[in-house]
């Protein structure tokens, strides 16, 4: 298990995030244009090419929030982490359909407010949601879990999903770039720009980012300061 | 009696992608089957035995290199033509592939849906 830390990433890295989707759409785009496609295959194209247009768009305001990060831009406040846990699980639902693949939240009572910025809190979980979406069994679920830490006054949200474990090797090497602030390493062969902007938006929230690696998975979770205002009352 | 459709692997962990090209290979008459990750794509090849298999570089958990290299290590296999579609094409060269049974490389930002099929068809023929 480790704290996720930073490791500023290259423009090219960030070009290269943007070419997977980019290249989806361009050939998705081909097969409409000269395929003999009935109309069920040309609906689910097209809502293919949505579900990875919003994919690409999300990462360019993620990219584009990342510059412009100033707390005064983007104040925190009580609120309750499921609604965000919600929101993310409805933004996602279509992306997951088309993948075959179910979001679920594990909710829990009682769990206190805590002091973030919805939208990026939204952000980080819809990060961590959309790369569990690539690495989760077929037909598999990817949860989203709510957990309150009581000694540390803190809520752990965790994205956990069900796929091949990550190699050990892989795992130091991102266990190793969140203490050493280097270029933050992912899952293999990942940019690690989805984490490194998943941290920006934790740091900037007062929280931070960590990883879990299970025998079954993984859990990208983010940790947030639970709300004192309610207990101040 | 028609002859049995050639089969082909298609080994690419982006799934959207993957689909994209069960469509239009099977569309074009081929049997195909699909390794989503690079750890399960040496079971599918020894199972479906295909003609020819269609690889990305750059997978979850390892990378196209590592799979030819294991897929040479195997005689059964290592004669299997292999195309590569990448978006690292400006990065590779048929020279340094060529002897992993690599028949093309097809860069995925240029290539067009007709491509895949010329290239795995010419692949499986030559």
């Amino acid at each position: 298990m480790g704290a996720l830390v930073s490791g500023v990433p290259s423009v090219s890295v960030a070009a290269h995030e943007l070419k997977s989707p980019l290249v989806l759409l361009r050939q998705l785009s081909l097969e409409l244009l000269n395929g003999d496609l009935t109309d069920s295959q040309r609906q689910r194209i097209l809502e293919q090419m949505v579900s990875v247009s919003e994919k690409g768009l999300r990462l360019t305001g993620d990219l584009t929030k990342t510059e412009t990060l100033q707390q005064p831009l983007f104040d925190c406040y009580p609120l309750n982490p499921l609604s965000v846990t919600d929101d993310v699980a409805n933004e996602l639902s279509g992306l997951y359909k088309a993948h075959g693949r179910t979001l679920r939240v594990s909710r829990i009572r009682h769990l206190p407010p805590v002091v973030a910025n919805h939208d990026l809190l939204r952000r980080i979980l819809l990060n961590f949601a959309d790369n569990a979406l690539h690495y989760s069994d077929i037909h598999g679920v990817v949860e989203l879990q709510a957990q309150l830490q009581r000694e540390r006054d803190i809520v752990r949200l965790s994205v956990r999903d069900y796929g091949p474990s990550l190699p050990l090797a892989s795992w130091r090497k991102l266990t190793s770039s969140l203490s050493n602030k280097q270029q933050m390493q992912a899952r293999p062969l990942s940019s690690g720009l989805g984490l490194y902007i998943s941290h920006q938006f934790a740091s900037a929230m007062n929280g931070h980012i960590g990883a879990i690696r299970h025998r079954d998975g993984a859990s990208f979770y983010v940790e947030l300061p639970v709300s004192r205002q309610l207990s101040i009352i | 009696m028609s002859s049995p459709a050639e089969r082909v692997v298609v080994v690419e962990d982006d799934e959207l992608l993957a689909e994209h090209y069960l469509r239009i290979l099977r569309r074009a008459g081929y049997e195909v089957y699909h390794a989503g990750h690079a750890l399960t794509a040496i079971d599918v090849i020894d199972d479906a035995r295909p003609h020819a298999i269609l690889l990305d570089v750059l997978l979850t958990g390892t990378n196209a290199l590592v799979l030819l290299h294991e897929l040479q290590s195997h005689k059964d296999l290592a004669s299997i033509p292999v195309v590569l579609a990448t978006n690292l094409a400006d990065q590779l060269a048929m020279d340094d592939v060529e002897s992993y049974g690599v028949k093309r490389i097809l860069d995925k930002a240029t290539m067009h849906p007709e491509d895949v099929v010329a290239a795995i068809r010419w692949a499986t023929r030559s």
